[in-house]
C-alpha cells in the first residue's frame, strides 16, 4: 500500500468562517483573571502589602 | 522512498506495548488500593505499598502515557506533515528500547531503587535511557517536520512540539544528581530548592504529558473521526501560546503553606488561576466544534468520547487552580482528595482521550472497521462509572479528613486523634477498589475490541496479499 489513505487536507481540520473568532465570554475570563492576578500578586506579596504566611498563622491561633 | 506500512507497524507496536503496560499498571493499581484496607496484602520485600506505588505511578506514565504519545504522534506527524516519519528504522529501534526501558524501571522499582522524587524515582542509570529514548523521539518528529510536505502547521504539531522540548527540559534539571554507584545517587539540589525544582517538574510533567500531547490528539482526532472542523485557529493558538507561557510558572502550588518563600508561593498561585483560561480555551473550541451538528453524539460512537475527555479537562482545569487556593489547600492537601482529583485527569481525560484515539487508528491502519460499535460504548460507560465513583468518593473522604484534622477544642488541642480520622476512610477506600474493578472490565472490553479490530485486518490483509 504505497498511497496513504488517511492524508489530511488542513482545511478540513479549521473551518473558515469562524476561524478568527473568539467567544466573548472566554475573553472576559482572560482579561479578568489577568486582571485579579494583579489584585492577588499585590495582596498577598510580603513586599507590597506586608502579608506573611506567618503573620497569617499567628492571627489563626490567637483568634 | 519506504511507504507508510512499515512506519504504521511502528505505531501500532507503540499501541500494543502501551496498552500493556497498562494492564500491568492497573493491575497493581488495584492491588495497592485493596493494600489501603487490607493490609495483608503487602507482601514484603518486593510487593509492598512503597514500591508497589511507584510502579502503578511510572507504569501509568511512562508504560501507558508515554508508549501511546510516542505512537500517536509519530501518526499524526506522519499525517500533517504528509509524508512517512525521515528515519523509519530508528523509530522501530525506539520502540523496542521503549519496551526494555519500561521493563527495566519496572524491576528496579520492585527492587527499591529509587531517588525518592516523585514521578522522577527511576536511578541515574536508567535517567540516561529515558534521555536517549527521548532525543531519538525528538530526532524523529523535528526531522519529519522539518521535511514535511505540508507548508502550514496544524495545531497539535504545536502541542507535540511543546511536549518534547519542555519535556526534555524538565525531566534533565530535575533528575540532575551525583552518582554514588550504579544504584544510588545523590541530587544535586538540597532542601528548599530540592522541593521547588522537584515541583516545577511534578507539576509540569502533568502539563507536559498529561495535557499539552492529549491536546494534540484531541485536536486532531475530533475533526477527523466526526468531520466537523475545528471553530476557531484563532483560539487554537491564543490557548496554545497562553498555556505553554503560564504552566512553567505553576510548580510551587504544591508548596502552599511550607517555608518556601511566601512570594513564590504567590506568583505561582496567581499563574495557576490565570491557567484556566488557555484551558478552557480549548474547552469552549471543543464544545464550539461539536457544537455546529451535536447530532453526531448519536451517529458517531467516538464524539461522546472526546466530549467527555475534554469535559472531564474542563473539571479538572477548574479544580486544579481551586485547589492552589491557599483557603482550598489548607483544607484538602495531604488528604485524599488529591487521588480523586489525580483519577479524573488520568482516568478521565488522559485514557478517555487516548482511547478514542486508538479506536481511530487501528481500523484505519488496516483499512478496515472498528469491530464492535456496541462494544466500544460498553467500554465508554463503564470507564465513566468507574471514574466518577473513584473521584466522588475519594473527594467525600478527603473533605471528611481534611475537616477532622483541622477541628479542635476551645483550649486548641485537636478533636480527634490521627487514628479515628483514618478509620472512616476505611468504607471509602474499599468503595474506591469497587470503583477501580469497574474501570477495569471497561479497559478490558477496550482491549478486546482493539484485539478483534486488530485480527479482522489481518486476516483482511492476508485475503488481499
Ligand atoms: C483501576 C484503576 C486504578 C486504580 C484502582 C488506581 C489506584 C490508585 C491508588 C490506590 C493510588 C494511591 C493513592 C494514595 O497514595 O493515596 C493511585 C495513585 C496514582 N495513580 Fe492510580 N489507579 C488506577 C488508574 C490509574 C490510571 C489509569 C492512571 C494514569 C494514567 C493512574 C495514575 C496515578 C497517579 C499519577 C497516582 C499518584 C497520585 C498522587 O501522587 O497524588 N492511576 N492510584
Ligand atoms: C490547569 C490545570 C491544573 C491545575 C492548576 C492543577 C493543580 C493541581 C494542584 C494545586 C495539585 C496539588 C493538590 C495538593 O496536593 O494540595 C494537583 C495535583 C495533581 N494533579 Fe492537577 N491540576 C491541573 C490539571 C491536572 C490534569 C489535567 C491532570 C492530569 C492527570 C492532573 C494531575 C495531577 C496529579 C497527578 C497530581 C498529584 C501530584 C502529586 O503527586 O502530589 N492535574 N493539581
Amino acid at each position: 500500500m504505497a498511497e496513504d489513505f488517511d492524508n489530511v487536507n488542513i482545511e478540513d481540520l479549521e473551518a473558515k468562517d469562524t476561524a478568527r473568532k473568539i467567544p466573548l465570554g472566554w475573553l472576559i475570563l482572560f482579561w479578568g483573571l489577568i486582571l485579579w492576578g494583579i489584585y492577588y500578586l499585590a495582596m498577598y506579596s510580603p513586599v507590597i502589602s506586608g502579608w506573611t504566611q506567618e503573620k497569617a498563622y499567628e492571627e489563626s491561633v490567637t483568634k | 522512498m519506504h511507504d507508510y506500512q512499515y512506519d504504521h507497524q511502528t505505531v501500532k507496536g507503540f499501541i500494543v506495548s502501551s496498552i500493556f503496560w497498562g494492564v500491568v499498571g492497573i493491575v497493581v493499581g488495584l492491588w495497592i488500593s485493596i493494600q489501603m484496607w487490607k493490609p495483608e496484602l503487602n507482601i514484603p520485600p518486593y510487593f509492598t505499598f512503597g514500591r508497589m506505588r511507584v510502579v502503578h505511578t511510572n507504569g501509568l506514565a511512562i508504560g501507558l502515557g508515554i508508549g501511546a504519545i510516542f505512537g500517536i504522534s509519530y501518526y499524526i506527524v506522519m499525517r500533517l506533515a504528509r509524508r512517512p516519519l525521515l528515519f523509519p528504522k530508528l523509530a522501530r529501534f525506539h520502540l523496542y528500547l521503549f519496551n526494555a526501558a519500561v521493563a527495566l524501571a519496572a524491576l528496579s522499582l520492585f527492587a527499591g531503587m529509587n531517588q525518592t522524587l516523585e514521578y522522577a524515582e527511576l536511578e541515574w542509570p536508567l535517567d540516561i535511557g529515558v534521555v536517549i529514548l527521548w532525543v531519538m523521539f525528538a530526532v524523529n518528529v523535528f526531522g519529519t517536520i522539518i521535511k514535511r510536505k505540508e507548508e502550514q502547521m496544524y495545531i497539535s504539531l504545536w502541542y507535540i512540539i511543546a511536549t518534547v522540548i519542555a519535556v526534555a527540559i524538565l525531566y534533565i534539571v530535575n533528575n540532575l544528581a551525583v552518582p554514588a554507584g550504579m544504584t544510588k545517587s545523590y541530587p544535586v539540589f538540597a532542601g528548599v530548592n530540592s522541593a521547588n525544582v522537584q515541583w516545577w517538574y511534578g507539576h509540569n510533567a502533568v502539563g507536559f504529558i498529561f495535557t499539552t500531547p492529549i491536546l494534540a490528539m484531541f485536536y486532531y482526532f475530533l475533526p477527523k473521526s466526526t468531520g466537523l472542523p475545528i471553530y476557531s485557529h484563532r483560539l487554537s493558538i491564543v490557548a496554545f501560546w497562553s498555556l505553554v507561557f503560564a504552566y512553567l510558572w505553576t510548580g510551587a502550588h504544591h508548596l502552599v503553606y511550607t517555608p518556601l518563600p511566601d512570594w513564590i508561593q504567590t506568583l505561582a498561585i496567581v499563574f495557576t488561576l490565570f491557567l484556566i483560561a488557555p484551558s478552557w480555551g480549548s474547552v469552549v473550541n471543543g464544545y464550539y466544534t461539536v457544537g455546529s451538528d451535536w447530532s453526531k453524539m448519536q451517529t458517531n460512537y467516538l464524539t461522546k468520547f472526546f466530549i467527555m475527555g475534554i469535559t472531564f479537562y474542563g473539571l479538572q482545569t477548574v479544580q486544579g487552580p481551586t485547589q492552589a487556593i491557599r483557603v482550598v489547600s489548607q483544607l484538602i492537601h495531604y488528604t485524599d482528595w488529591v487521588p480523586g482529583h489525580v483519577h479524573m485527569g488520568t482516568m478521565g481525560w488522559v485514557t478517555m482521550t487516548t482511547a478514542a484515539s486508538i479506536y481511530h487508528i487501528i481500523p484505519k491502519i488496516y483499512n478496515t472497521e472498528i469491530y464492535s460499535i456496541k462494544v466500544a460504548n460498553t467500554h465508554f460507560w463503564l470507564v465513566l462509572i468507574g471514574q466518577l465513583m473513584f473521584s466522588i468518593t475519594m473527594w467525600i473522604t478527603g473533605i471528611q479528613q481534611g475537616a477532622l484534622w483541622k477541628a479542635t477544642n476551645a483550649d486548641g488541642s485537636l478533636k480527634y486523634t490521627f487514628m479515628e480520622g483514618l478509620a472512616k476512610n476505611y468504607p471509602f477506600w474499599q468503595l474506591r477498589t469497587v470503583a477501580g474493578v469497574i474501570f477495569t472490565v471497561g479497559m478490558l472490553f477496550f482491549i478486546y475490541n482493539i484485539y478483534m479490530t486488530i485480527r479482522k485486518g489481518r486476516a483482511l490483509a492476508a485475503s488481499q496479499a
